[in-house]
């Protein structure tokens, strides 16, 4: 009896432990993941924004658009059409799951709220910042919205009362240092011109992702992760193409730039197309972040996650320089390498990397 | 009616402690038709729960269809976050 017991609880025991190693890697494949994503969206949305009638409003300007326009409101009106699109793809995927009941349920709850609070600090603000950055300074921002692991570390320490240890500091300083290795090469190279406002405003949509996977992150705990995705994409599409859009076009001094805008943007085939993919992968690149941060930790998860760095202007540079043929998208050697640093920095921040050879030996 | 993902969180401030089949058996009246409701994805919100401090396990075994069965609970500061965010 004794033997048959013996090996019933070996067998629980090893049973046990598969579940558990299956759980941990599938978080992190999932962070990581999450993290090529966001760098397919990126590449994607830039080559939306570059085709069709977005070339004409970057390029000849046929429709002498002010240099605010072209600069602020398209920002906006390309992260709106992206965060529509990707809503769309989002309430498809809910729809074929059998999860848009619980979608409208969850929408009336105290998670939900905060989803959607979530939502309106990483869309409206931080999305549109970041694409009127990417315009501005090129791919090079990319490695600066990835400190908002960094930010979202600081803030859970004043919002939740979470530990910020030396260790973090650490790499809080290690990320700041290759900051400024970036700006240097900025400098260096053919800068263009903008470049620092463009960074000064990526900092921007740092903050706003910070505060987003504080939040998010929380709320993923309780919320399914695709219903979830579904709320930030509906909240922050909805709320730039009815709030921010209009508002700079008043802000432009010309309302009706706003539906005159989308309408040309909507039927420009060549860009919407591309807005189409993008939209895709944001639905990965944010459900995947939240699923990622609430199956293996927000720590380790926005590690994961933070590899963007890497694969923003990694596929900017496939994607839109090698096989589309634009130029300026290749990176000088020193952005790669802070690059790198960033990365560890940022995994510095978010765990001590020691563990990760002791859960390889566990 | 809640979100199938609160009642299963919720199914643990009620029970003194529970496993995956357990919460699919209490729920299946009510979310039957759910997609979500199968195993796999119930022991991965269950385990999602854990990993953020709501749930925590109290013992595991082997079930007599050889399927392993792992019970979980919730502590008083982890019904205390359940409750606090999901109401009945």
């Amino acid at each position: 009896m004794n033997d048959v017991s013996g090996s019933a609880n070996v067998n629980a025991v090893a049973a046990k432990k598969k579940l558990s190693s299956k759980f941990f890697k599938k978080g992190i494949t999932v962070a990581i993941l999450s993290g090529m994503c966001y760098g397919l969206y990126s590449a994607f949305i830039t080559l939306g924004m570059s085709n069709g009638i977005w070339a004409d409003w970057y390029g000849v300007n046929t429709a002498a658009l002010s240099a605010f326009v072209i600069t602020y409101m398209l920002g906006a009106l390309g992260s709106a059409l992206n965060d529509t699109i990707s809503a769309i793809w989002c309430i498809g995927i809910a729809t074929a799951k059998g999860k848009m009941g619980d979608f409208f349920r969850t929408l009336k709850t105290k998670p939900g709220r905060m989803m959607m609070l979530a939502a309106l600090l990483g869309g409206p603000i931080a999305s549109t910042a970041y694409i009127v950055a990417l315009q501005m300074a090129g791919s090079i921002v990319i490695p600066i919205t990835a400190l908002c692991p960094a930010i979202g570390a600081i803030m859970a320490r004043i919002l939740f009362k979470q530990k910020l240890t030396p260790r973090m500091l650490l790499g809080i300083a290690i990320c700041f240092g290759a900051t400024l290795m970036i700006g240097g090469t900025g400098f260096l190279a053919d800068a263009p011109e903008g470049l620092m406002l463009g960074i000064l405003i990526a900092f921007i949509a740092a903050f706003g992702w910070g505060l987003e996977g504080c939040i998010a992150g929380y709320g993923t705990s309780m919320i399914d992760y695709e219903i979830g995705i579904t709320i930030r994409q509906c909240t922050s599409g909805l709320s730039n193409l009815i709030i921010l859009v209009p508002l700079m076009a008043i802000m432009a001094g010309n309302f009706g730039l706003a539906p005159s805008l989308l309408i040309q943007a909507v039927t420009s085939s060549d860009a919407m197309i591309w807005f189409v993919v993008s939209g895709f992968f944001a639905v990965f690149a944010y459900s995947l972040w939240y699923k990622g941060n609430s199956m293996c930790g927000a720590a380790l998860g926005m590690a994961c996650n933070g590899a963007y760095s890497f694969w923003g202007p990694f596929f900017c540079w496939l994607i839109l320089g090698v096989v589309v043929g634009q130029e300026g998208w290749a990176l000088a050697p020193i952005a790669w390498a802070a690059a790198i640093v960033m990365a560890i920095g940022i995994l510095i921040i978010s765990m001590n990397p020691l563990d990760l050879f002791k859960k390889k030996e566990a | 009616m809640k979100p199938l993902n609160y009642a299963i969180l919720k199914h643990f401030t009620k029970v003194k402690e529970a496993c995956a089949e357990d919460v699919i058996e209490a729920l299946k009246g009510e979310y039957g038709s759910f997609k979500a409701l199968r195993k796999p994805a119930v022991i991965e919100a269950i385990m999602t729960g854990e990993a953020n401090g709501l749930l925590e396990e109290t013992r595991f075994e082997m079930g007599s269809d050889g399927e392993l069965r792992v019970y979980y609970r919730a502590n008083e500061e982890g019904a205390a976050t359940i409750n606090n965010y999901i109401k009945d």
